[in-house]
């Protein structure tokens, strides 16, 4: 059996022919792995999780999804394009750009709807992810009027209703407090422990260790400058540095002044 | 900055479209109303409108207005309020129209009442003075309707109404998005607004403003084109294939029927008094 989820091989992207966003990307994504890509802003996260979402295709190389080969004209196949939407989804960045629908709950059980689920099951799905994410308040509420921290569990709550196999996020706990982040990374772990395959872009190194397998780390070239095991990569400071992922830091400490690359990792490595 | 004309009318006009479009205060109210199925409440409305513009006996009239009225105080609605938003503008303004139609000039008939500007002779004609004031309460009850069912029915609610008359469910949903869209604009250009004026301190030239507000409505171009590509991409992400599917979930309930009920005896009886 074949449990690869997705296979990219010396895949490159531009937009409009003429701005690179990726270039020469070689990626293997087992089923049930967790991964992350990391990276500064403009570094093609998010173009990648597009393309593995279907949504824009290589200029050149190939990308597979479950052992096919993706292609735009694939998704013209109706039962194709049905299947693969069911297995994948994606949470944009932007939660604004997600809900689109008057009220939340429009918003979701859009998925679900589209992609021919039944009405019961659509509100047994409901009923579950109401209580996981504790939106059960903010049902009926229009989008425009919620805090970022719940749009973003919204949004997150419109993927998991269609139960996919791979879940893709991309900076899932941008702007979001502690205690959110805390919850949706909990979510994301046990979607992984049931199998999901969870493949996240971000730049809040805290969180990498918990939800990686594998790092990829993007460089301003728009290509993977290394992949590696998240210990090994969040040891590499140069690396990091050299990337805009840490920066250097600088307080005082009973009338000295010290100076170190600051990681918000200190307190993850002594355990 | 000054506190100057521009600046007054962006925010005028902002805090207008977030009051009056989207809080939505009143339709979240425990009201008689606010409880209807939204789909009894819309048809029986539109049926009391159409009959409001057959209606020939301004005594029926008044009563549907006054029924109106009754029904706004019963769905917890502040009647200056709602006497203000159905009043100003459109009734006002066709006053001014039907104004003319009162004198002996444009509507011949029996002389009421009559006086003299500036050597000419203006006659007030009973015909005349009757089909103004038929005309004004048509356009003020009919208008309280409408104004009364839009505030105490939420804008989703609205919008999935829409589907019962067969209105294709793409151009239900583009409203629905345009809807949503324009609030996010709205919180744009308050904040970008709020960011120039942070920024000038002082008062502007009239044409460094002028400019800075053009290249603002371009960045508001461009910002709402990138903003319809990626919200086309989170559609087809979740299956959107060019038809979009609902729920329909509405619920009738004993209450429901009991205003239909009443609502149809009222319509059949005007029906039969005109």
């Amino acid at each position: 059996m074949n449990d690869t989820a997705f296979q990219l091989e010396n895949v490159n992207f531009s937009y409009l022919g003429k701005y690179p966003a990726l270039r020469n990307i070689d990626i293997t994504i087992k089923q049930g792995q967790k991964i992350s890509v990391i990276g500064a802003n403009g570094s093609g996260k998010s173009t990648l999780l597009q393309m593995l979402d279907g949504l824009i295709f290589p200029d050149t190389g190939a990308i597979k999804a479950f052992g096919r080969e993706l292609k735009e004209s694939d998704f013209n196949d109706e039962s194709f394009c049905r299947d693969f939407r069911k297995r994948v989804g994606l949470v944009f960045q932007n939660p604004d750009v997600q809900l689109f629908c008057p009220t939340v709950k429009e918003d979701i059980i859009f998925g679900p709807l589209q992609l021919g689920c039944g009405k019961r099951e659509i509100e047994k799905r409901l009923e579950v992810i109401l209580s996981i994410l504790e939106i059960k308040d903010l049902l009926d509420r229009p989008p425009h009027q919620l805090s970022v921290g719940e749009k973003r569990k919204v949004a997150i709550a419109s993927v998991l209703m269609i139960e996919p196999d791979v879940l893709i996020l991309d900076e899932p706990t941008a702007g979001l407090d502690p205690l959110t982040t805390r919850h949706i990374m909990d979510l994301l772990i046990q979607a992984n422990e049931s199998g999901k395959t969870i493949i996240t872009s971000t730049h809040d190194l805290h969180i990498v260790e918990e939800i990686s397998d594998i790092v990829y780390v993007f460089g301003q070239q728009k290509c993977i400058v290394k992949a590696g095991e998240p210990d090994i990569i969040l040891k590499d400071t140069a690396l990091l540095e050299a990337h805009n992922l840490l920066h250097i830091h600088t307080h005082r400490h009973k009338d000295k002044i010290h100076i170190h690359p600051h990681l918000h990792l200190e307190h993850h490595l002594e355990e | 900055m000054k506190n100057n004309f521009i600046e007054r009318s962006i925010i005028g006009a902002l805090s207008f479209l977030k009051e009056s479009i989207f809080a939505e205060e009143y339709a979240a109210r425990k009201g008689f109303l606010q409880s209807l199925d939204p789909r009894v409440k819309t048809v029986t409305f539109l049926l009391f409108i159409v009959q409001v513009l057959f209606i020939k006996n301004i005594l029926i009239l008044f009563c549907l207005y006054a029924l109106c009225l009754f029904l706004a105080w019963l769905s917890k609605i502040d009647l200056i309020f709602f006497l203000k938003r159905t009043w100003i503008f459109i009734p006002l303004f066709s006053l001014f129209i039907a104004l003319p139609a009162i004198f002996s000039i444009f509507t011949p008939g029996e002389a009421l009442f009559a006086f003299k500007i500036a050597g000419l002779k203006f006659i007030i004609t009973r015909q005349g003075l009757s089909g103004a004031t038929l005309f004004i309460t048509r356009v003020v009850t009919s208008l309280s309707f409408v104004i009364l069912l839009s505030i105490t029915t939420k804008h989703f609610e609205l919008l999935r109404v829409l589907r019962i008359f067969k209105i294709p469910q793409v151009f239900v949903m583009t409203t629905g998005m345009c809807y949503r869209y324009v609030y996010l604009f709205v919180e744009v250009i308050e904040n970008t607004y709020l960011a120039i004026k942070s920024r000038v301190g002082t008062s502007l030239h009239y044409k460094k403003g002028q400019s800075i507000v053009a290249w603002n409505i371009a960045f508001l171009w461009q910002r709402s084109y990138q903003l319809n590509e990626e919200v086309y991409k989170a559609m087809l992400a979740r299956g959107y294939r060019g038809e979009p599917v609902v729920l329909n979930d509405f619920r009738m309930k004993a209450r429901d029927l009991a205003w239909l009920f009443f609502a149809l005896i009222i319509i059949v009886a005007i029906f039969y008094s005109i």
